[in-house]
């Protein structure tokens, strides 16, 4: 059975394969009762530019293509019903949006709840269950 | 009277069934019932899960042609 610990979800890579569990991760956490915060960082922030195209947006391996192939629930998506059926809140890296230049609104929209400092995060993810991807 | 209602999620891959229980289930009232025809093992598997999770009751599943029929009663 699932525990009630919080779950903070360090989302880094851009690889489709690593989006996608972390999203599948991040959503069945936050519906099961279980507070769930992500925080996008490096080439995964890329996915989530406003407007990109699934084909923009996701970049992958084998899994990916099958992933697109069989229409698999998109992780974006998944993200939105987390947010939307539990307790789930994600964070911009402030880092990677000083690099690129972009402000929160070069996001998809209505997803993040701001943006936030790596310190911030790990110092709050100290009351609960830590995953890297 | 207990009303039921079919999500038919065939095709869908895991966790699309169980998101959209769920969403299901906000729409409902306590007593109500909603049938997922799910057509992913996995689901068959997690919804359950799930539901002795949250404290809503499993009313029962059945293996169809294909697919499983997974019926949950909204208990809270």
């Amino acid at each position: 059975m699932m525990a009630n610990e919080p779950l903070y979800i360090l989302l880094c890579s851009g690889e489709h394969e690593k989006i996608q569990m972390a999203a599948m991760m991040a959503s069945v956490g936050a519906v099961s009762e279980r507070p769930v915060e992500v925080f996008v960082s490096m080439n995964a922030m890329l996915a989530f530019a406003k407007g990109a195209t699934p084909e923009e947006r996701y970049c992958g391996g084998a899994f990916s293509d099958l992933l697109k192939a069989k229409h698999a629930p998109d992780a974006i998506t998944l993200f939105r019903q987390g947010k939307e059926l539990g307790d789930l809140k994600m964070w911009a890296c402030s880092m990677a949006l000083d690099v690129q230049g972009w402000e929160l609104d070069k996001l998809e929209e209505d997803l993040f709840d701001g943006a936030l400092g790596l310190t911030k995060f790990l110092s709050d993810a100290e009351n609960g269950q830590f995953i890297t991807l | 009277m207990s009303e039921r209602t079919r999500i038919d999620a065939r095709g869908a891959y895991c966790p699309g069934p169980l998101m959209e229980l769920i969403a299901a289930l906000k729409l409902v009232q306590v007593g109500d019932e909603i049938e997922v025809l799910s057509s992913d093992k996995g689901s068959a598997n997690d919804i359950p899960e799930w539901v002795k999770k949250v404290h809503h009751e499993m009313v029962g599943i059945t293996k169809e042609d294909g697919h499983w029929s997974i019926v949950v009663r909204k208990a809270k």
